[in-house]
């Protein structure tokens, strides 16, 4: 494996020594492109309580192409799927190398705090959001308990 | 047959031989310079490079009968002084000095009071990223760091140093003297933007000098990492590469490099050329680049700043060769498809067709496929058939996560599906278990349903949004 960039090396620094409040983020021990990410859910949102783990993995281009973000604790959230793949523009064709990883993480934690329903990654979530909030909200403050909590 | 394999050898030989004699000549420090008179005489001259200039003249006087007073020497845009040191000017073996009988002593003298000593030198010299970059150079020191240009030479193939050279905007002879250094760029690249006096015969230009008229340079590039083979022998001068004289970091990893990428956009948005290499490459791999009407199939700064295309598209020559022929071809098939023409499905072709529009049977000139406008399949009768939603490639993401390295082997036995985006044509790989394709090509972006082939609805998502 070639070498790698300064820029991964700082960014990993620096995510180390100033953590994001509510997220935390490892380099793998065997593959430093490979992070082992944990986003607390935001408080006042139906995630809050919960501890949600995600993978994130920078591409051999990167930062030139947009890191690599998926879920692993399952999340009932109207942008991100089944899969636990997020809907988050700056993940795509927003995507510009003057962003880190500090920033995607930002702005992971922020659609915690703000599901989107209008630009939906989960159909029936999406859905039931835009028809009735008040029990999709319930729902999601179920399987945070259920997926998010007990460990 | 054996005479072209003699003839062969013999050329062979004297290659060697011109090798020989080149590597002799440095060790003798003999420079081997061609002096070429308006009269289009050119006498071969092997000099000590520690001579001067009046030396030269001396030289050359006696074989067009002239006296050595008489003569000036030009050399890239500048008449030099009789006592320049020719290892002074960065002439490198077989280039050109231009000589000119001195027409009107007082016309000449006008110019030699005019310009300072220090413009007595070549523009090569006096030109370098001090006076390119309106940076305070006092606290840089330029001067130190040997200042380039950079090229793509057609004949290397490949990113060498250049060296600027100019000659008459109309009679394009380099028996030209220049009345003042270009300042940027676009003194450089664009036409009749600095004047000058050509010294050239041609009655056009002569008449020019009569009226007191002034012409204009024309600025050209020259490589610097292989012997001139004459006149025509141009390189294509990379703008955007540029040494680092500010010591800015590369946008991507962060290192100080030396030679940078700069993108046109203002902001010291600069790469590593390896980055800029590994942007090309992610962004042409993923048909991102922009048909631009004026410059061609290009890229803007990867921040997204305003107006920041690439203008020139030789930069892309940094991509290797496989991956510039690669260039080519989508570039050329983006221009297939918005003339409103297709793209062969079959893998590995790719041809571009302009069809008939109400043609469906579609035959490939080059791998002689028969297919079926609408669904790229093979051609049938009737209407297309509806594609079932493949079960094949689920949960693919994974797959990407926890494997960086994408060729894996086995990763290449799932079978590859592509389907034509239904707005533009361009067949499309699905990858994850996911309906919803945004079409890549950077002129389309459409949305649309891997299942319906068509665009993507709020049905979609409640029907078959996963395989
Ligand atoms: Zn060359
Ligand atoms: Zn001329
Ligand atoms: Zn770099
Ligand atoms: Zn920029
Ligand atoms: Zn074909
Ligand atoms: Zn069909
Ligand atoms: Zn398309
Ligand atoms: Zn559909």
């Amino acid at each position: 494996m070639a070498a790698l960039p300064r820029r991964i090396i700082k960014e990993t620094q620096r995510l180390m020594q100033e953590p994001v409040p509510g997220i935390s983020a490892v380099p793998d021990d065997s593959n430093a492109r490979y992070f082992h990410v944990i986003v607390t859910g935001p408080e006042d949102s139906p995630f809050e309580g919960g501890l949600f783990k995600l993978e994130l993995f920078l591409p051999e281009d990167y930062p030139m192409s947009a890191p690599k973000v998926r879920f692993i604790t399952k999340i009932y959230h109207p942008n991100i799927d089944r899969l636990g793949r997020i809907c988050l523009d700056i993940l795509k064709d927003k995507w510009s190398p003057a962003l880190q990883i500090r920033t995607v993480l930002l702005s992971i934690q922020a659609l915690l705090s703000a599901p989107n329903p209008d630009d939906p990654l989960a159909n029936d979530v999406a859905e039931l959001w835009k028809v009735n909030e008040s029990e999709a909200i319930r729902n999601a403050k179920e399987w945070t308990r259920r997926y998010a909590m007990d460990n | 047959m054996f005479r072209f394999i003699a003839s062969f050898f013999t050329k062979l030989i004297q290659m060697m031989l011109q090798v020989l004699s080149s590597k002799k000549h440095i060790i003798h420090n003999l420079l081997s310079i061609y002096v070429k008179t308006s009269g289009g005489q050119t006498v071969c001259l092997d000099i000590d490079p520690k001579c001067d200039v009046s030396h030269i003249k001396k030289l050359v006087a006696p074989q067009i009968n002239l006296q050595p007073d008489e003569l000036k020497i030009i050399f890239a845009g500048k008449e030099l002084a009789d006592d320049y040191v020719i290892e002074e000017c960065d002439l490198g073996q077989q280039s050109i000095l231009h000589v000119v009988k001195i027409k009107s002593p007082k016309l000449n003298e006008v110019f030699r009071c005019s310009t300072p000593k220090a413009n007595l030198s070549p523009l090569t010299e006096s030109l370098d990223y001090s006076t390119f970059s309106s940076e305070d150079e006092n606290t840089e020191k330029p001067l130190e760091r040997k200042a380039h240009f950079y090229v793509y030479c057609p004949n290397c193939k490949g990113l060498k140093q250049g060296k600027l050279r100019v000659r008459c905007h109309f009679c394009k002879s380099g028996a030209f003297t220049v009345h003042s250094d270009p300042q940027d760029w676009s003194h450089v690249l664009q036409p009749k933007q600095i004047t000058g006096t050509c010294e050239n015969d041609p009655e056009y230009c002569q008449e020019l000098l009569q009226n007191c008229e002034p012409t204009f340079a024309e600025f050209y590039f020259k490589c610097s990492e292989h012997v001139s083979l004459g006149e025509c022998d141009q390189a294509v001068p990379l703008d955007l590469i540029r040494p680092n004289l500010r010591h800015i970091p590369c946008l991507a990893c962060l290192d100080v490099p030396e030679t940078m990428f700069t993108f046109p956009c203002q902001k010291d948005h600069i790469a590593c050329l390896d980055c800029f290499r590994s942007y090309c490459l992610s962004k042409l791999l993923e048909r991102q680049f922009w048909q631009h009407p004026e410059h061609g199939y290009t890229l803007a700064c990867p921040n997204g700043c305003l107006n920041s295309f690439i203008r020139e598209i030789h930069h892309f020559r940094l991509l290797d060769d496989d991956n510039y022929d690669r260039y080519q071809r989508f570039a050329t098939e983006e221009f297939v498809l918005r003339s409103g023409g297709l793209l062969c499905p079959q893998p590995g072709c790719g041809m571009g067709i302009l069809a008939e529009p109400d043609c469906t049977r579609i035959t490939c000139q080059q791998c002689k496929y028969v297919f079926c406008r609408n669904c790229l399949q093979g051609f049938h009768i009737g209407p297309c058939d509806p594609v079932e939603p493949s079960l094949d490639a689920q949960g693919n993401c994974d797959v990407d996560l926890n494997c960086p390295v994408v060729e894996d082997p086995s990763r290449t036995t799932i079978k590859v599906i592509t389907k034509p985006c239904p707005s533009c044509k361009t067949p499309t790989e699905r990858d994850g278990g996911c309906m919803h394709m945004i079409c890549t090509r950077s002129g389309c972006q459409f949305h649309w349903c891997w299942v319906c082939q068509t665009e993507w609805t709020r049905e979609c998502m409640a029907d078959h949004w996963f395989a």
